[in-house]
């Protein structure tokens, strides 16, 4: 039990470390790259003064390092900030653009600063929004992977001089070099355009995460293919799979029991750091081209657009995720194999 | 185990000296998977060097007679435009051919780059160990949570991307999976004997590392560096889909598919051929580094 | 004569390579009667791991039979399906080989394994039934606490303790016979000799007929009844363990008896020891090393590691010194702290008079020229992807000495002096034997002319013969040279062959230093007489082993308790050894030892033991991760 919450302690330290350091390089990032968010939001036909004076309310004049102090402060206390663009409804926040053109008075602006300030929408929320999509998603795309990728790692693994193996190599292979825009048009063409048997762009129902999910499963699933036939092999090679022979335990019992729980433990390691990655940014892919209200296309909306609030938001949410996936996985591992505790 | 018990009684075979980075190789020389792949890619590159020379102007010159010319295996099309032309009339074989020289540059260099890079500093950190080692894994954990999207659209999105900016994005996000390995095999190779041994004969730290652990670290590095020359060409295709990329008139796989992906419903060829070319070039690709992999893990078990 | 259980018919197996057949095992025929013990001897490359795993009809790709059956009980093995046979194997069979750490899924507790096993061949016991039975055999075969045991991982059993664990997951299932193959080779001599005994008693209580394969007649001697001799593949040798020593009928067997070294019989040569006027070399003063060993059973809690504690002798120039003991004693850290490849915490290291600890780095440079340690692992002790003639010249190239071309002569003139062939200047390592590779190492070693030689185990992993040849260069090359060697092994033979003075090490102090023939005949120690009873031998015992054998493990490196640390496990132990640690006490007899009894008569001795002036602790475990960790 104590090392337990030891090693809980530790590794969730390091993880708060992390994702700081995730945040702040986003952060800092954001505000060293030329062009200014304000502008993007106030539009063009806006004064010098205007801008300068919402730049400083927003606090965005004030040297990086206190303005991240500003955010942390906030972020403790559960306020991302508010979307720099995206209104309440998620639809373009009310800017001084969309009046009439034209020379506007100050007194006018500042009305209209007023209105703008309370429509746009807190970066929670949109999140919030998002994220069951995203959620959704994920869960179809890993399932599809799974339903392809274990049996074929399983059984590449177990056999690997055999025709199993190579069918596993070559569809991973095979799915490795398809480019996930290109399939996304291709299946989009065929399945939706031309034999309209499923859904593809936005979402007005479930159907429209499924072709969404069978990109990102192609995507994930030369990965868990490899990582699952060389762990398997190598467990296979491991002495007690003989010993296990010797000792006459049954050829299924050794390999459903010994060999599989031996070769999850790279198999678990290969989750946390691979899977997660991939899952993002091919979540994130994914979800701009097939236009689904995901996060995703939220967070590659918000970065063309500058909005700082929402990218920040998300990268916390992101760093935070994998972090919290990468010390369950190690804890796992501890559990089935004891000697990585010592 | 069976290999234990052969080699105990086996009589003893020397080999003729070489490295195992060689050996991995002359291994997946002899795979079909290799064979191919190699078959394919250099096919591929030679056409893409000579071709775009041969039809000249072809690529960039429109020619509003030509539009919309379908490919070969369609009714209508001509042995002149194999995969067919563009809504401007440019050959889109000839222009795929000059986005996969792009594309090869990009992906090789990036790859390249972040293999020395990673490596390196995988190397000194399993080496060294202490506050080094521990500084460089949060440094490689806090990369590895930014999804190489986020990171390249944020940067790529604001200065105007080129070659230069891209490569830079690319190795900026790939080095830390080179540095993990070949950290983890240093950590390996430091408990060995002959480490030991060469300490005591008073070889320089630096020496270790060179002469001893380098040559280690490449087998299991060698077929991801392969492959990784693969993803960084879907990568780079990507960007350039959603606008990120090389910008026009220069052609990438990005721009021409993104530019054709409004005539895709009666000209279907326009986005989907050069994907079609992508797709063999990083298919012999991958074959050749699958083969690799094999290569090294029958090497490792004991060939 | 009752029918025998398993008949062996003919066989012959084959290796099968790249489409080419190697005959391994011709003509194989032999019978096994029920509660019979058969030994089977052969070298390295005789075949017997292959008949031993025949014999339970394991015979998988690349091996194949090609003729002959293997009939238990009138089945033939060589023709049964997998279920069958697994059958058989689970039930009848019981085999042990000599991987005891690889042989369980390291993820899951030990006790469990057994279990399962057990519940899969009688499927109609309870599991609770297959627990208590497990328990009670874990007991009967003398592993401390089984109800503990069995919930632990295999990574927490020490060799010895886990091949105890073996010989009940083979016996749970009261088997018709055992195979085992190399069982004792791995462990520290005090433990194989329990097992032995353990595996001698346990006979009475099972029915189970015993094939004890091994490559020492000196062990097979302990249990067999009868034993088969193996060459190349052949039987050459029917007959009795006194039979063989007596009077051997075959050449090869007469060979294989002439090349077992004699301890107690044997003439030793040149092993005169140094008188005080020489030189020292090198010189130990009080050395202590101690380990911090994270504790996962705490809170950020540490354990301390005591591997060495306080050791001291002196080495003089030109003798060969040798350090024994077994696992946990501490030689290990000692050969690092010599090779100065860590540092001591406590206590100087002279190298001809000059405190190491003092030297600058230029010095320290140097002294690596005059003083060379050569590690025992052929297979990891040299980088693998470098050719043969470039690592032994790594040396040279270290040190900058000389041009390429005087390199690579000096380096061809040292292979042939350790006597490898020229031609294998560019070969890799790959390939090349055990034998082969040590002398690579050997001529590493060599290279820069050095004045010491630290051989830490560098024989072990050899087989008799290499060892004879290599002890014989190294003699050859301490006459032409004038080297100190200093040997640190756990091979009592080959120490008594080749060391003028010996050092007995025990859980990190030196208990027993004397010259040779002292060691052997007239030890001072306890620890030293039952080690010399422990060890196998085809001669006349010296020491009886049912009187000196220890029981249990050697403690533990962690948190050691004041007074000696021998006492738990001492036949002599009395009230002052709890309460005072002795130094090394000189002898009248010659030599030191660390023992209070150390000058007591003989007669002292034995009233001791019998009148009962001694009280025994109860026999203490040890903690495996701390000990790996301080690298023994």
């Amino acid at each position: 039990m104590a090392f337990v919450l030891t090693f809980l302690l530790r590794r969730l330290a390091q993880g708060i470390v992390v994702v700081f350091l995730v945040s702040f390089l986003i952060f800092a990032l954001l505000r060293l790259i030329p062009g200014d968010p304000v502008r993007i939001m106030l539009g063009t036909n806006v004064s010098e003064v205007t801008l300068e004076q919402k730049a400083q309310e927003l606090g965005l004049r004030d040297p990086i390092p206190v303005q991240y102090a500003n955010y942390i402060y906030d972020l403790v206390r559960g306020d991302l900030g508010q979307s720099y663009l995206l209104g309440e409804s998620g639809g373009a926040a009310p800017t001084a653009q969309n009046k009439q053109g034209g020379q506007i008075t100050a007194e006018a602006e500042l009305a209209r600063e007023a209105e703008i300030k309370t429509a746009r929408a807190p970066v929670l929320k949109l999140i919030g929004d998002g994220l069951p999509f995203t959620l959704q998603l994920a869960g179809l795309g890993l399932l599809f992977t799974f339903l392809v990728a274990l049996p074929l790692g399983l059984s590449g693994g177990l056999k690997p001089e055999r025709w199993q193996a190579k069918l596993a190599f070559f569809t991973g292979s095979l799915f490795i070099s398809l480019p996930n825009f290109w399939l996304a048009l291709v299946l989009i063409l065929l399945i939706s355009s031309k034999a309209n048997l499923l859904p593809s762009i936005g979402y007005k129902g479930f159907a429209y995460t499924i072709l969404p999910a069978i990109v990102l499963a192609v995507e994930l699933a030369p990965v868990i293919i490899r990582g699952l036939s060389v762990s398997v092999a190598g467990s296979m090679q491991q002495g007690f799979v003989d010993g296990g022979i010797v000792r006459g335990l049954p050829w299924s019992r050794i390999v459903w029991r010994h060999v599989v729980r031996n070769a999850s433990i790279p198999m678990l390691n290969l989750f946390g750091v691979q899977i997660g990655g991939l899952l993002l940014g091919g979540v994130f892919v994914t979800e701009y081209i097939f236009d689904y209200p995901g996060i995703g296309k939220l967070t590659i909306q918000a970065v063309l657009q500058r909005d700082f609030p929402i990218i920040q938001g998300v990268a916390i949410l992101a760093a935070g995720v994998l972090v919290l996936v990468n010390i369950l996985v190690d804890l796992i591992a501890t559990y089935i194999d004891r000697r990585l505790k010592y | 185990m069976t290999a234990e018990i052969i080699s105990a009684e086996a009589p003893a075979r020397a080999m003729r000296g070489e490295s195992m980075t060689r050996r991995m190789f002359r291994q997946a020389w002899r795979m079909r998977g290799f064979q191919i792949g190699l078959a394919i890619f250099a096919v591929l590159v030679l056409t893409a060097i000579i071709l775009p020379e041969l039809s000249g102007t072809t690529a960039t010159k429109p020619s509003v007679k030509e539009r919309f010319l379908p490919p070969i295996f369609l009714e209508k099309g001509t042995w002149a435009h194999i995969a067919g032309t563009d809504q401007l009339g440019r050959d889109l074989f000839v222009r795929s051919l000059v986005g996969l020289r792009n594309a090869l540059g990009i992906g090789i260099a990036s790859v390249v780059l972040m293999f020395v890079l990673g490596t390196g500093l995988g190397i000194i950190s399993g080496y060294r160990g202490r506050w080094v080692d521990t500084i460089l894994m949060r440094i490689t954990d806090a990369q590895l949570s930014v999804p190489l999207i986020v990171l390249a659209i944020t940067i790529l999105g604001v200065t105007r991307p080129n070659f230069g900016t891209i490569i830079a994005v690319l190795v900026l996000s790939g080095w830390p999976i080179y540095a993990r390995v070949a950290r983890s095999v240093t950590l390996a190779e430091r408990q060995r004997e002959y480490v030991r041994g060469a300490k005591i004969l008073g070889a320089s730290d630096t020496r270790i590392m060179l002469l001893m652990i380098a040559p280690n670290v490449l087998p299991p590095i060698a077929f991801v560096a392969v492959l990784d020359v693969a993803r960084m060409m879907i990568f780079e295709a990507l960007f350039g889909f959603i606008g990120i990329g090389v910008q026009p008139p220069t052609p990438t796989f990005g721009n021409i598919i993104a530019d054709g992906t409004k005539y895709i419903v009666n000209h279907w060829w326009i986005p989907t051929m050069p994907g079609v070319l992508l797709i063999i070039a990083l298919l012999s690709i991958n074959l050749m580094g699958s083969a690799l992999e094999r290569a090294r893990n029958k090497i490792f078990a004991g060939a | 004569m009752a029918e025998p259980i398993l008949q062996v018919r003919d066989v012959c197996v084959d290796l099968v390579r790249a489409g080419q057949a190697r005959p391994v095992l011709r003509n194989i025929s032999f019978d096994l009667a029920e509660r019979q013990a058969l030994g089977i001897i052969g070298e390295s490359g005789s075949g017997k791991t292959v008949l031993s795993r025949v014999v339970i009809g394991a015979v998988s790709p690349p091996l194949r039979a090609v003729k002959g059956e293997v009939l238990y009980r009138g089945a033939n093995l060589l023709e049964m399906n997998r279920a069958d046979i697994q059958r058989l194997r689970g039930k009848e069979f019981g085999y042990i080989g000599n991987n005891p750490g690889g042989t369980l899924d390291p993820t899951i507790p030990v006790g469990e394994q057994i279990v399962e096993k057990l519940r899969a061949v009688e499927p109609k016991l309870s599991r609770k039934e297959a627990v208590e039975r497990t328990i009670t055999l874990m007991a009967a075969v003398r592993l401390p606490r089984p109800e503990t045991r069995f919930h632990e991982f295999p990574f927490q059993y020490s060799g010895g303790m886990m091949q105890r664990a073996l010989i009940v997951d083979a016996l749970v299932t009261n088997p018709a016979f055992l195979i085992a193959d190399n069982v004792t080779q791995p462990l520290d001599v005090t433990i194989a000799a329990q097992i032995i005994r353990l595996m001698h008693d346990l006979r009475e209580d099972f029915r189970t007929a015993i094939i004890f394969v091994s490559s020492s007649l000196a062990v097979v001697r302990e249990i067999a009844d009868d034993i088969i001799v193996l060459n190349e593949g052949e039987i050459v040798e029917r007959t009795t363990p006194e039979q063989m020593i007596r009077a051997p009928s075959h050449e090869y067997s007469r060979r294989l008896l002439e090349r077992i070294p004699r301890i107690w019989t044997a003439e030793v040569k040149s092993v005169a020891p140094p008188t005080d006027r020489d030189r020292a070399i090198l010189r130990v003063d009080d050395v202590h090393k101690t380990y911090r060993v994270p504790d996962p059973s705490r809170f950020f809690g540490h354990n301390r590691v005591e591997a060495v504690r306080g050791v001291s002798f002196e080495v003089k120039a030109g003798e060969n010194f040798g350090i024994v003991g077994e696992s946990g004693c501490g030689k290990s850290t000692l050969s690092r702290l010599l090779s100065w490849v860590e540092e001591p915490d406590k206590g100087t290291i002279h190298f001809e008079d000059a405190d190491i600890a003092k030297m600058n780095r230029r010095k320290l440079l140097d002294l690596r020229c005059q003083f060379q340690l050569l590690l025992q692992d052929p297979y990891n002790a040299m980088p693998p992807h470098m050719p043969v003639g470039r690592i032994i010249a790594e040396p040279l190239l270290v040190h900058r000495q000389g041009s390429r071309k005087e390199v690579r002569e000096h380096v061809l003139e040292v292979m042939n002096e350790v006597g490898l062939a020229a031609s294998l200047y560019e070969s890799l390592l790959v390939g090349l034997s055990a034998g082969q590779r040590q002398r690579i190492n050997l001529a590493r070693a060599l290279v820069l002319r050095p004045r010491l030689l630290i051989l830490d185990e560098t024989l072990s992993a050899l087989d008799q013969v290499e060892q004879s040849r290599l002890l014989e260069i190294f003699e050859r090359l301490q006459a032409e040279h004038g080297f100190t060697y200093i040997f640190i092994s756990h091979d009592l033979a080959m120490v008594r062959r080749a060391c003028s003075r010996i050092a007995v090490m025990y859980l990190g102090k030196i208990v027993e230093l004397a010259d040779n023939q002292t060691v052997f005949f007239n030890p001072g120690h306890p620890y030293t007489k039952a080690l010399l009873s422990a060890v196998p031998t085809i001669e006349q015992r010296r020491y009886d082993t049912k009187e000196c054998l220890l029981e249990g493990e050697p403690p533990s490196p962690i948190d050691i308790p004041p007074g000696c640390s021998f006492k738990p496990r001492c036949p002599l132990a009395f009230e002052r050894c709890w309460n005072e640690e002795p130094a090394l006490i000189e002898r009248q007899a010659r030599g030191h030892s660390a023992c209070f009894w150390a000058n007591a008569t003989e007669a002292e001795l034995i009233d001791a033991a019998r009148t009962g002036r001694v009280r025994r602790d109860s026999v203490t475990e040890p903690a495996l991760p701390a000990r790996a960790a301080a690298g023994e």
